[in-house]
């Protein structure tokens, strides 16, 4: 199955904060739409701090890097690794011996135009913080993906950066709240997905339950949406479903537990108060 | 005992996912304003003060953000005393 646009979407993945899930967003969302049969490119732009190789398992088969390719050193086709199991995902990696000023917003730009060219989908991994790494990485970007958790610290962070994306005249800007425990939010322990929703003010792309199957394919090197009993996976696949222009539902965020069913049914006999 | 079991199967209601929102709409609104609460405090007094130079204040005015969607604005509230 080969699908393709006329022209390439370049997407931004963004949080300000670090450590909440832009690189495993990168690496499920690419390999779930290269799954779908499109060609996608993911550009690791954490210069100094690289970690989309590691996370997508193609360490071992670096060779070029994006500073490289600017400084005229290889082409775009050499840096990039093709990835043997999707057969249409790409990865140009990052320079771990440089850092963030080496290269410029423009410069970023003629690279992701060059890939627009060939692939449906190119995917950029921002790095956290909002110097020079993060003007960078949003210089090309057609849309914008903000990560964040349900936690005080990623909000005001996300917050921020999306005020710095409009800034930056961006129109399709999108939220993905990641790490969601429905049990904690049942319990009053945790902001609700309507809460986020409340605060932050965009379009909600997606929910991504926690799930301690991610820490597992992260040891392995093997993205998450292969594994098909887990929940996180379901719900990449589906963001990617999303992002490919298909209309698919939220999914419910149950949790099984035991003890949270009998604190349900309590609540649903009892009149309110 | 029906009490009882209200009270076990209640909302909390200082839960501390209450607390994350509020927080958080005040940081947000002060974030995006670039102000800070003590700004605010001072925006206050000052305000209350020219209109007290004016007309009788009863009781303590009170001063909130309005958010509408990611725009914020300052709502004063002076409660102006009747004759």
């Amino acid at each position: 199955m080969e699908k393709s646009q006329s022209t390439g979407q370049v997407i931004v993945v963004t949080s300000g904060k670090g450590g909440v899930g832009k690189t495993t967003t990168v690496a499920n969302l690419s390999t779930a739409l290269a799954r779908m049969g499109y060609k996608v490119a993911v550009m690791d732009l954490d210069i100094g701090l690289k970690k989309l190789d590691l996370i997508l398992g193609l360490e071992n088969r670096v060779i070029y890097d994006i500073v490289q390719v600017i400084e005229g050193e290889c082409s775009l086709k050499q840096a990039l690794v093709k990835d043997k199991r999707f057969p249409g995902l790409s990865m140009l990696p990052a320079a771990q011996t440089r850092n963030k000023d080496d290269i410029t917003p423009e410069q970023v730009q003629k690279v992701c135009d060059d890939l627009k060219q060939e692939f449906d989908y190119v995917f950029i991994d921002c790095p956290a913080g909002i110097e020079q790494g993060f003007k960078n990485a949003i210089a090309a970007a057609d849309k914008a993906i903000v990560v964040t958790n349900p936690e005080v610290s990623a909000v005001r962070d996300a917050d921020r950066i999306i005020g710095m994306l409009e800034s930056a005249q961006y129109k399709d800007i999108n939220l993905l709240i990641n790490r969601v425990q429905n049990d904690m939010v049942k319990s009053g322990n945790m902001m609700s997905i309507e809460d986020l929703t409340e605060h932050l003010c965009i379009n909600l792309l997606g929910i991504v339950p926690e799930d301690k199957n991610v820490i597992v394919s992260t040891n392995k090197g093997e993205p998450i949406i292969l594994n098909q009993r887990s929940q996180a996976a379901q719900a990449f696949n589906n963001i990617a479903q999303r992002i490919s222009g298909e209309d698919v539902p939220f999914l419910p965020l149950d949790d099984n537990s035991f003890w949270s069913k009998l604190i349900g049914l309590g609540r649903s006999l009892l009149p309110a108060r | 005992m029906l009490t009882f079991l209200k009270n076990m199967f209640k909302q909390e209601d200082h839960s501390s996912r209450r607390q994350a929102n509020e927080r958080l709409r005040v940081v947000l609104a002060h974030d995006r304003a670039g102000t800070s609460s003590q700004l605010m405090e001072t925006i206050q007094e000052e305000i209350i003060q020219v209109i007290a130079k004016h007309i009788e204040i009863a009781g303590k005015p009170e001063v909130n953000f309005i958010r509408e969607g990611r725009h914020s604005a300052l709502d004063i509230s002076i409660p102006i005393k009747g004759r």
